[in-house]
């Protein structure tokens, strides 16, 4: 079990750091350019260079491209059909084609922003081009945008999942692993067996979470310091508050995993009812990777109920945001709420259960 | 050879039917996250909550304002008095992103020169970072061309604005609806996972209570006992693969538009792929916990971030990228979409169901050596 | 006793031995255990009667030493041994969440029996478990009892020649103890060999024949008058009095003392054959002011025997690893 809760959780953990990216680079592009012009070719260039699309072949014909497409070895198209520099160069409109695999609608429409981006920088270079030429000198300003992204200034995606992950990952290893183990002992009688002993029953129960309490502790130890080391994240807003505000959430998951416990008569049961009814909902209405702001009105009202989704905020809030209490008071407040709530419903039953 | 396998394949029925939280679990769950999912979930970034804060205050300003937000992208949440209260909000993630345009703005605009804007963008959540930034680039260059055009024509210029006739066509999924994309690797998702842990559990629990005694000690053979083991979840994860995309067809117009024999038969090469691989875990745990605990953390996040469901692979780090050929679901996927949405032949995707078929072959093979030792 | 060939024996046992590691589990067993008799393997918890009995099933390979059942060899022919057996463990191996008849229903079928004999055999099972009209009862309310028969039943629905039951009386009433061997000896009429484990010293009474087990080795077979014979040399005697702990090791000291072992709130005690024991007894308890109630000669039991088989193999034992 020492591997399971520890050892396989971090290594996932880094693992999916690396992986969990939506940047968008090197889109792998298809050039269908039916002009062979020094400006046709230059055209693609300016998409090559931005660094954002990387040309995966060259067709002939406009149908040609369907395969690739279809195959999926290009995400995008480029047809330039001919006659595009002259029309260019005798100052009508030519025509461009952009075709753009939409199944993976995020890249898609990423993509799309930068080819018209692109495409618009063209065309702007054009018509200074030829107005230089007709020597006519229009003084016409240019709004430049001074971007700067605050907390994760490269935009890296593993910033932003490291600290989901780690949510992810003490929601699955207490939740789960405390209603499982509770229900065992059920199963196998050896519950029974410590209800006839003088023990009280909030002492059985604290006895029973305390260690998914410690291994939920040391895997937020262990978590800041994977993201320290491999990813060069430190947890800015200050690691205590961090372990702080986790246990807040602990509280939730420890008493959730009891709630569970209480419904569940075998473990077969305690793992559906766990991570078909709590986890999955939890993973998706939670800002893991899908904004809540996003979402339809009325499921975000139902995200309030998700204390994994206060747990997100402070997570990233103290490791890129390096905010304080200050902001995160309000998460703290739900998470003590909803853990209080949980905690003593799930005592209660259980205390009428044995009782 | 003659196989009996249905007293085993009846008696996991039964269970099953008696089981009625994993009944509904493997059946109505998985439709009802689609459901759930597709409504809610997508990529979608649209009225973003922004503040502006314009030190500039002229007509000009004013006007460039209300181009930026004459779209779906950005909403003006906020208008700022003074900068200080940029670092509360932003913080705070009240917006996701400040407009700020500083005092000379309609003076450089006047005299042509490069008139400069800052933009403060959240970037905590890096997917929808750079979306913002690809957004607030689209929108500033269609602004400097429309200056463009306008000085043009006001200096009685005859040149056509834009030289370019740019046409941008999404294929596919024309109105790049996030639910088309999400919607395949849902299913492919929740498949994944349901059919691998019901089957986890299924040697471990004999084995646990005693009955896999019972059966080592009579005629069955390990082949028959893998076959009537795997056959109900298999009917049960189809049954459940149907009601998804009949859902998928009637909530988010997600209609297969390839042949459904050929969906047919991919699902099923996956879901026996899948079903072994569960098996395999059932055979190599010692008890109900540890099959669980591996068949969970080998599918669902794994699943869920590494086989394109979400994070298109081709970005991953070439490491990473390595290790998504050993998910199954990524095959599968590809298939999935390629029939479901882009309605092409196998020609498009037999590379994926050559993996498909060697996966499944894999795992039955190595559950039969490992069931094998167990019965002998 | 007539000679028998090879053919009239259902098991035969050739130095069988299991090896976990170092532990020696069996240890070079060899007996024959005649068709249609009731055989009755006994011994203490961890003796090594389990992993005998799933050897010869097939639920273990031997480390060494053969073993046919059936007339098939263990090793060989392992599919032909499991079409011939019929296995009730300790377990019960019942599905807890299917009704009666399913399990009836589903043994059947993994035993090959078609519709016709599949419903002959179901209507027998019923009958002979008394769960007629309980067919769609969960198992798993079923008291401990109707388990226990249920499991037989379950287990012999192919007919097979022999069949193997492992502890099958574990927590169950006594009634229900002696109505199930009851069934045994029934089985046994018809000419099916039973091959029984069990740890209760009075089942054991019931056998044909028994074979002693100890730490991994036969140490006595024999049928249970053969083995009473084993305590001829001794006397027993059941001795009731105010402190039997202290008289016990008082006792066991005297040099005409066997063993002593407690019996409830008296204890029992074997000693060499000579005259008037129970005189000196009293004398010796007396002296130390512990009053007799009651000293009686009694026929020893085959806890008896078998306290003193375990004692000289102890014995035994150390006298091997001192030389």
């Amino acid at each position: 079990m020492f591997g399971i809760s520890f050892i396989a959780p971090i290594l996932q953990l880094i693992v999916l750091g690396y992986a969990a990216s939506l940047d968008v680079s090197n889109m792998p592009m298809v050039v269908c350019d039916m002009d062979h012009s020094a400006a046709s070719r230059d055209l693609v260039d300016h998409f090559t260079s931005t660094g954002y699309f990387s040309i995966k072949g060259y067709v002939e014909r406009h149908t040609e491209i369907d395969s690739w497409l279809d195959d999926g070895h290009a995400s995008i198209a480029i047809v330039i059909p001919k006659n595009f520099e002259r029309n260019l160069n005798n100052g009508k409109q030519a025509p461009l084609q952009v075709i753009a695999d939409g199944t993976e609608t995020s890249s898609a429409s990423i993509g799309f922003s930068y080819a018209s981006m692109i495409v618009m920088q063209y065309s702007q270079n054009i018509l200074m081009e030829s107005l230089l030429k007709h020597g006519q000198q229009i003084i016409a300003a240019q709004v430049s945008p001074e971007v700067r992204v605050w907390y994760n200034p490269d935009l890296k995606s593993r910033n932003f999942m490291v600290p989901g992950v780690l949510g992810l990952l003490l929601m699955v290893m207490t939740m789960i692993l405390t209603s499982l183990a509770i229900v065992k002992e059920k199963e196998l009688g050896t519950l029974e067996q410590l209800v006839v002993t003088p023990i009280r029953p909030y002492q059985l129960i604290i006895g029973k979470l305390a260690p998914f309490f410690v291994i939920g502790i040391v895997d937020v130890l262990l978590v800041v310091a994977a993201a320290a080391v491999v990813f060069s994240l430190p947890v800015k807003g200050g690691v205590l508050l961090l372990i702080g505000l986790s246990i807040l959430f602990l509280m939730t998951t420890l008493g959730l995993g009891l709630f569970i416990s209480t419904i569940s008569h075998t473990q077969q049961q305690a793992m559906m009812t766990a991570i078909f009814f709590f986890m999955f909902p939890m993973m998706f209405f939670s800002g893991f990777v899908f904004p809540i702001e996003n979402m339809p009105v009325l499921i975000q009202y139902v995200s309030v109920l998700v204390p994994l989704r206060y747990y997100f905020v402070i997570v990233r809030g103290l490791f890129l945001k390096g905010v304080g209490m200050a902001m995160l008071w309000p998460q703290a407040v739900a998470l003590l709420v909803f853990g209080l709530v949980i905690l003593s419903l799930s005592v209660a039953r259980f205390q009428k259960r044995i009782g | 050879m003659s196989l009996n396998i249905f007293p085993i394949v009846h008696k996991e029925f039964r269970q099953i039917r008696r089981d009625k939280r994993t009944l509904a679990v493997l059946l109505f769950i998985p439709a009802l996250m689609l459901f759930l999912f597709g409504y809610a979930l997508n990529f979608d970034i649209k009225h973003t909550a922004t503040a502006v804060y314009d030190e500039d205050n002229s007509a000009v300003s004013r006007d460039f304002i209300q181009q930026f937000f004459r779209n779906e992208y950005f909403d003006y949440t906020y208008c700022l008095n003074s900068k200080s209260e940029i670092n509360n909000l932003v913080d705070g993630g009240s917006v996701k992103m400040v407009l700020v345009i500083p005092k000379k703005f309609s003076d450089h605009l006047a005299h042509g020169e490069n008139t400069p804007v800052q933009i403060i963008i959240d970037g905590s959540n890096s997917n929808t970072g750079s979306v913002l930034v690809g957004y607030v680039n689209m929108i500033i260059q269609q602004y400097s061309m429309n200056v463009l055009a306008e000085t043009f024509a006001r200096q009685g210029g005859k040149m056509i604005a834009a030289p370019i006739d740019y046409e941008p066509r999404v294929w596919y999924n024309p109105e790049l609806k996030s639910a088309k994309f999400l919607v395949p690797g849902l299913i492919a998702f929740i498949l994944m996972v349901t059919a691998v842990i019901s089957t986890a559990l299924a040697v471990v629990r004999e084995r646990e209570l005693g009955t896999m005694e019972q059966i080592m000690v009579s005629p069955v053979k390990p082949v028959e006992l893998i076959l009537g083991k795997t056959i109900p979840y298999t009917v049960i994860s189809l049954i459940a693969t149907v009601m998804i995309l009949i859902l998928g067809a009637i909530l988010f117009d997600v209609t297969i538009k390839g042949s459904v024999l050929l969906l047919a038969l991919v699902t099923i090469i996956f879901l026996i792929g899948a079903l072994g691989m569960g098996l395999f875990i059932s055979t190599i745990a010692e008890t109900q916990q540890v099959a669980f605990m591996i068949a969970v953390l080998a599918t669902m996040l794994p699943t869920f971030i590494l086989s394109g469901f979400v994070f298109p692979i081709r970005n991953m780090p070439w490491i990473i990228q390595v290790i998504t050929y050993i998910i199954p679901a990524r095959y599968f996927l590809v298939a999935l979409r390629a029939i479901v949405l882009k309605g092409v032949g196998i020609s498009a995707f037999w590379e994926q169901l050559l993996y498909m078929v060697a996966f499944a072959a894999l795992m039955l093979t190595v559950s039969s050596i490992r069931l094998k030792k167990i019965l002998s | 006793m007539t000679t028998v060939s090879a053919n009239d024996y259902a098991v035969t046992v050739e130095n069988l031995s299991k090896k976990f590691g170092s532990f020696v589990a069996v240890d070079h067993i060899s007996l024959n255990v005649r068709r249609g008799e009731v055989f009755g393997f006994l011994g203490p918890n961890g003796a090594g009667k389990s992993t005998t009995i799933r050897m010869l099933c097939g639920l273990l390979s031997p480390t060494s030493g053969t073993a046919t059942v059936a007339g098939f060899d263990i090793a060989k022919n392992p599919d032909a041994v499991k079409e011939h057996i019929g296995y009730m463990s300790q377990r019960f191996s019942l599905y807890e969440d299917l009704t009666v008849e399913q399990n009836i229903n589903f043994y059947g079928g993994i035993y090959g029996l078609d519709e016709t004999r599949l419903h002959e055999r179901k209507q027998w099972a019923l009958e002979m478990a008394g769960l007629r009209g309980k067919e769609t009862v969960l198992t798993q309310s079923l008291s401990g009892g109707w388990k226990q028969r249920l499991a037989l039943g379950c287990s012999i629905l192919h007919q097979p020649p022999i069949v193997f039951l492992d502890e099958p009386t574990g927590g169950v009433d006594p009634v229900s103890r002696r109505n199930f061997w009851e069934l045994i000896y029934e089985l046994s009429n018809q000419g099916t060999t039973v091959f029984v484990t069990t740890h209760y010293m009075d089942e054991a009474e019931h056998c044909n024949t028994i074979g002693f087990i100890y730490s991994g080795k036969l140490v006595a077979i024999g049928s249970p008058t053969e083995l009473k014979h084993n305590l001829d040399q001794y006397q027993v005697y059941e001795v009731h009095c105010s402190d039997p702990v202290e008289a016990m090791e008082l006792l066991q000291q005297q040099s005409w003392t066997r063993e002593t072992s407690i019996f409830g709130s008296a204890f029992h005690i074997s000693t060499i054959n000579f005259p008037d024991v129970e005189t000196k007894i009293s004398q010796m308890l007396a002296a130390k002011n512990i009053s007799v109630t009651q000293i009686e000669k009694i026929i020893p039991s085959l806890e008896d025997v078998f306290i003193h088989l375990i004692a000289a193999e102890d014995a035994r034992r150390q006298q091997a690893s001192a030389a």
